[in-house]
């Protein structure tokens, strides 16, 4: 379970988040959307205290954070809980694939090399790239550098997973391939709650149990895929979906 | 006056095992400014890149003065001015070895420039390998030690032979405040057989032999840390 309660944020002058609430139920898969510039990102992030937001509550699980009086242990704990596949990957350039879903479980978590190895083996194998371990970042391709961030975040078998734009970066392609596994693993984790943040429409349709349109630092609206892009109630939200044009990818 | 009262092979093999006993004084001048002032250069460059007040201005006015004046000026600043500094508390150093205040000297001028080297390969790592970092759950230090530095550290290796390089080298400036190196020798030589050429040809086929040797090495390195990055070094 994750709750969002008031969250605020500014950078210098400029308010991002303005006040935001938001609450999602174990297992759930939410998409936001939202124009350029309406925070969809920087809500994201501060939910993984990538930037520490200027007021509000954090909810996940049992464990409840007021963004006001955050301490580093707090922190690290939402982390714990947490894990983020970024836009444009963040594959550690040092590490080779399996190194890169292993650190967190080794040096995070704890758990013996041995074991950790096996976990990144049987993540990375999912996403079929066993024949990658020992590769560099520099050696794969936008979407297995997608692929083996994903399973990095994965392995950490965390509460909720954070999705950023994750087909920003790539080509159309490897777009449906890559949202092919999100919807993969939508359908198969139960306990796992899912917040992905894209701009593909028919995608966010098919996986989501529940969108959320954000403009301007607020959530404008939020409801069933079916009520968002079929019966949108906002004149905003109206705006915003007509001027999309429908893309279809092979999922 | 024939050729070989200017210049004879045997002189040249001659006073190479003179010249060579010079190298360990300058090779502990090189070790000790390059790793000592490594370590230093690492300190103030954290200190640079966290900002911290005060620390940061005096240390960004001393790597100007290093980088901005010549190294034979530095070492007899701190050849004459380090005695009556610490004099001033009342310790007297007059009597120290010269080589430690070459060494000194050295360790101050290597610092500021290589913290200036790993200062800039710190801050080309990407933020997004720190973020990264921090979403699967690592620690500030852990973040530094298993993600940055190693990273970092690869990007500083071209510099770092350059720097290394241009130390070996720039030791031989030692010899003017009177350090018995290769250079020390060379001159010694000079001075009591009035045939100087020999000697000098020897501190230079020296000094290339073992620069080749650096380079090599680094480019071994370069390519060892590639993550393959560059195919086949550079």
């Amino acid at each position: 379970m994750l709750e969002i309660k008031n969250i605020k944020k500014s950078f210098g002058n400029k308010q991002v988040l303005k006040d935001v609430s938001l609450s999602v139920q174990t297992g759930e898969v939410i998409v936001i959307l939202g124009p350029s510039g309406s925070g969809k990102t920087t809500l994201l992030r501060c939910i993984n205290f990538l930037e520490r937001a200027d007021g509000g509550e954090l909810t996940i699980s049992d464990k409840t954070v007021n963004f006001t009086k955050v301490h580093k242990k707090d922190i690290f704990e939402i982390r714990q809980k947490t894990a983020f596949v970024f836009q444009n990957y963040n594959l550690f350039n040092n590490k080779t694939a399996i190194g890169n879903v292993m650190e967190g479980l080794v040096v995070a978590r704890k758990i013996p090399k041995s074991k950790a190895a096996e976990i990144a083996k049987h993540h990375l194998d999912e996403m079929g790239l066993a024949d990658k371990y020992d590769c560099f970042p520099s050696q794969l391709s936008g979407g297995q550098q997608q692929r083996v961030a994903i399973a990095r975040a994965l392995a950490l078998n965390p509460d909720v997973i954070l999705f950023d734009e994750p087909t920003s970066a790539l080509d159309p392609e490897l777009i449906g391939e890559t949202l092919g596994i999100i919807k993969k693993i939508a359908s198969a984790q139960n306990n796992t709650t899912i917040i992905i943040v894209t701009h593909e429409m028919s995608f966010a349709q098919g996986v989501a149990h529940k969108v959320v349109f954000m403009d301007d630092g607020f959530v404008v609206e939020e409801g069933s895929p079916d009520d968002i892009f079929l019966r949108p109630k906002k004149e905003r939200t109206k705006q915003f979906l007509s001027r999309i044009s429908p893309i279809e990818y092979n999922i | 006056m024939n050729f070989n009262d200017l210049f004879s092979f045997e002189r040249l093999i001659e006073n190479m095992p003179n010249v060579l006993a010079g190298l360990p004084v300058t090779l502990s001048i090189v070790v000790c400014a390059f790793f000592i002032g490594g370590l230093l250069g690492f300190g103030i460059a954290i200190i640079r890149i966290r900002h911290i007040k005060i620390l940061e201005q005096l240390i960004i006015v001393y790597i100007s003065f290093m980088r901005c004046t010549p190294l034979i000026v530095q070492l007899f600043v701190v050849y004459f001015g380090l005695p009556l500094l610490v004099g001033l508390v009342g310790i007297d150093i007059n009597r120290w070895d010269k080589l430690i205040f070459v060494l000194i000297a050295y360790i101050l001028n290597e610092a500021a420039f290589l913290s200036e080297l790993i200062r800039s390969s710190i801050l080309a790592v990407p933020a997004g390998q720190t973020e990264a970092a921090y979403s699967i759950g690592l620690s500030n230090i852990q973040t530094y030690f298993r993600i940055i530095i190693p990273q970092a550290g690869r990007i500083a290796i071209p510099g770092l032979s350059v720097q290394i390089i241009n130390l070996f080298q720039g030791t031989s400036l030692a010899f003017l405040m009177g350090v018995l190196d290769m250079m020390g020798r060379a001159s010694a030589i000079g001075v009591n057989t009035y045939h100087v050429i020999e000697a000098y040809l020897d501190v230079a086929i020296i000094f290339i032999i073992i620069s080749i040797c650096l380079e090599r090495f680094f480019i071994y390195l370069n390519k060892k840390y590639s993550y393959s990055l560059i195919k086949g070094g550079y």
